[in-house]
């Protein structure tokens, strides 16, 4: 059992002092974002990677912050969405249907202590798929050359897209645009400017953190402005806080599937929590048919989503680990923190590096009973934070990303291309383009053309090597089903939409 | 739906004008077979039928959304906002951090709707206290400006 002693590594890792704290940090720091209205995961990622800099945490300990704020975010989104019926983010959508109802019935208490429960199910659920996963997934992606890399980003790109549901072209044109992003700068192989403009700050290409911060948190901010006018008061908490058992046993089916569920999308690249969660609700109240009072406060349909959410959230670590494909934006996030950590994800992290990779899954487990611990006493606390108001936040969140975007090279250029690309993400936004979408793509851009280019070169610039082995093929013919994801889910719908008028 | 034609328009242009200057990209001397020519072009090529696609029907994809509709006292408002970040990108070495942070989180502070007072002790505390935050407690070196001579 090779796994296990791994793990017991892990653990040392992970509870040692100094990560201990950290994971206690990142957790009440990442439940603290996710409750902000507006600031989900990927700003607390991002506006954390200059900190986790500055202060010269060693890797393992940046990516067990990094990654203890991720699920910290994933609980505390829910928090504002039954007390507010505001989600913090995008994932958290479906906790609104059946938490707000529960939270005007008077059981926000019980509302809030079971969604914790079913998130830390859903977590630990996940962790277990990954620490049995995700070696197999090592061992075997060994064997990837530069064609079936191609091939699987090109999946992961095409997967994102079908998924999409409404709208596949948007996302796909997100994508497209991260990746042409990515192409800025010089060319590492052939040394030619591209798409510099004769501009010197532009020849180092776009800079991570300039990226993120410009697309999440300014365009945040002009969003924040928008929605600054019509104020909610968050419903009391009041009554009990803890649920019986009773309601905890009715819930635990729902958790044990929803976990399940919400696994497989977190490892499937770029599905995300959000589908998981929106997937999760609607099979349950399939399931649950007449019986279910889903929509005014069923507890189940409070529990589905958030344990998806969380299981989800851990299940992304797999690709991102093995394979070095982000599975969702905050991975994506991490992912490019790594590489400032001059760390390169993928199969040979689990030979080369094992304290890091174990010291990140135990800490998984770790910040999963912290966070448990953690908010049930401390619920009255976070709904407090709530009513900060935006006129003090907002100030401080525009200048601290100023920081760290200045930190990055200490050139103010970069301060404006940070503007320009806010400007565009706002745009995007506006124009209803996934933003995360085109950030995977920038992620991926750089290690897509690399290993096009290095399997053509194998070849000879015989395009035959991309369809040589049968991994490639095998991925070709995944590609070939998730284009016409789409087409077929649309002629579906006319034909439904037609048997109903008949 | 006309600003979804708008940009899809936009952003095909866009493509082109790329794409011509991504035709100049050649390599001096190459040892493989794929230039830094090939990829980009390939990229330009999809993202401009994807923008075609978006241009030709702009209806397939546009559901009712949920975003508030720009009014004009809100233009105005991203317009301040926008010049505040500006102000403070071009300010940011010249003036030094904790003066330009300090003028910026006011006009923040005030845009969002803070009354005066509350929002000067909010500026004044944020400038400073994360000047030393960062420059002193996480050593992230950040321009002094005009306060260099005080020495604190």
């Amino acid at each position: 059992m090779d796994t296990l002693q791994y793990l017991g590594q892990g653990f040392d890792v992970a509870l040692s002092p100094n990560n201990l704290v950290t994971a206690l940090a990142g957790t009440t720091i990442g439940t603290i974002v996710g409750l902000l209205p507006g600031l989900g995961p990927i700003n607390g990622v991002a506006l954390l990677i200059p900190v986790a800099f500055a202060l010269g945490l060693p890797p393992e300990t940046a990516l067990i912050l990094l990654a203890s704020v991720y699920l910290g975010c994933e609980y505390g989104g829910r928090i504002s969405s039954i007390l507010l019926n505001i989600p913090g983010e995008a994932s958290a959508v479906m906790t609104t249907l059946d938490g707000y109802p529960l939270a005007r019935q008077g059981k926000a208490g019980v509302a809030l202590s079971i969604s914790a429960w079913s998130s830390f199910i859903g977590g630990m659920i996940a962790t277990v798929g990954v620490i049995v996963f995700a070696p197999l997934l090592a061992k075997w992606a060994v064997s990837f050359g530069p064609a079936e890399y191609f091939m699987l980003m090109v999946f992961a790109i095409v997967c994102l897209a079908g998924m999409a549901g409404d709208k596949p072209v948007k996302t796909a044109v997100a994508v497209l645009i991260g990746l042409m992003l990515s192409c800025v700068g010089i060319d590492a192989n052939s040394g030619v400017y591209r798409f510099t403009f004769g501009s010197l700050g532009l020849s180092d290409g776009i800079q991570f953190v300039v990226l993120v911060l410009g697309l999440f948190s300014i365009s945040e901010i002009l969003m924040l402005l928008e929605r600054t006018h019509h104020g909610q008061t968050a419903l009391k908490t009041s009554g009990r806080m803890l649920f019986n058992l009773k309601e905890g046993s009715s819930v635990l089916a729902t958790n044990l599937r929803c976990g399940v569920l919400g696994f497989i999308f977190g490892v499937l690249p770029g599905a995300g929590a959000t589908l998981a969660s929106a997937v999760s609700y609607m099979s349950e109240k399939k399931l649950a048919g007449d019986s279910g009072r889903f929509g005014d406060g069923d507890l189940r349909g409070l529990a589905a989503p958030e344990t998806a959410n969380s299981a989800s959230a851990c299940g992304s670590m797999i690709p991102m680990l093995t394979l070095g494909i982000p599975g969702s934006g905050t991975t994506a996030v991490m992912l490019g923190a790594l590489t400032l950590y001059n760390i390169t994800p993928g199969p040979l992290l689990f030979q080369n590096q094992p304290e890091i990779v174990w010291g990140l899954i135990a800490s998984l487990f770790v910040a999963n009973i912290i966070l448990i611990v953690m908010n049930i006493p401390m619920i009255k606390l976070f709904t407090r934070i709530l009513s900060v108001p935006n006129w003090t936040l907002v100030p401080a969140i525009a200048i601290i990303t100023s920081i760290g975007v200045y930190a990055v090279h200490a050139t103010t250029f970069d301060l404006f291309l940070m503007i320009a690309i806010g400007i565009f993400g706002y745009l995007l936004r506006k124009l209803d383009f996934p933003l995360s979408a085109l950030l995977l793509g920038f992620i991926l851009g750089d290690m897509m053309e690399s290993n096009l280019r290095r399997a053509l070169s194998i070849s000879n610039g015989d395009l035959g090597i991309l369809f040589s082995s049968p991994i490639a093929i095998g991925l070709w013919a995944l590609v070939a089903a998730m284009i016409a994801l789409p087409f077929w889910r649309r002629y579906r719908a006319k034909r439904s939409a037609k048997l109903a008028n008949a | 739906m006309l600003y979804q034609r708008l940009f899809a328009a936009s952003l095909l242009l866009a493509c082109l004008c790329l794409g011509v200057i991504a035709w100049g990209f050649h390599a001096p001397f190459s040892y493989e077979p794929v230039g830094p020519r090939a990829y980009p072009l390939m990229l330009l090529i999809l993202l401009g039928l994807g923008a075609l696609v978006l241009l030709i029907k702009p209806a397939l994809e546009s559901s009712p959304s949920d975003e508030p509709a720009l009014t004009k006292p809100m233009l105005i408002k991203v317009a301040i906002c926008l010049a505040l970040l500006l102000a403070l990108a071009s300010l940011f070495e010249s003036l030094g951090f904790v003066p330009s942070a300090i003028l910026f989180a006011l006009g923040m502070a005030r845009l969002f709707g803070g009354r005066w007072l509350p929002s000067v002790v909010l500026a004044v505390v944020l400038g400073t206290s994360l000047y030393f935050l960062f420059d002193r407690i996480l050593d992230v070196p950040l321009p002094l400006g005009v306060l260099a001579g005080l020495e604190i």
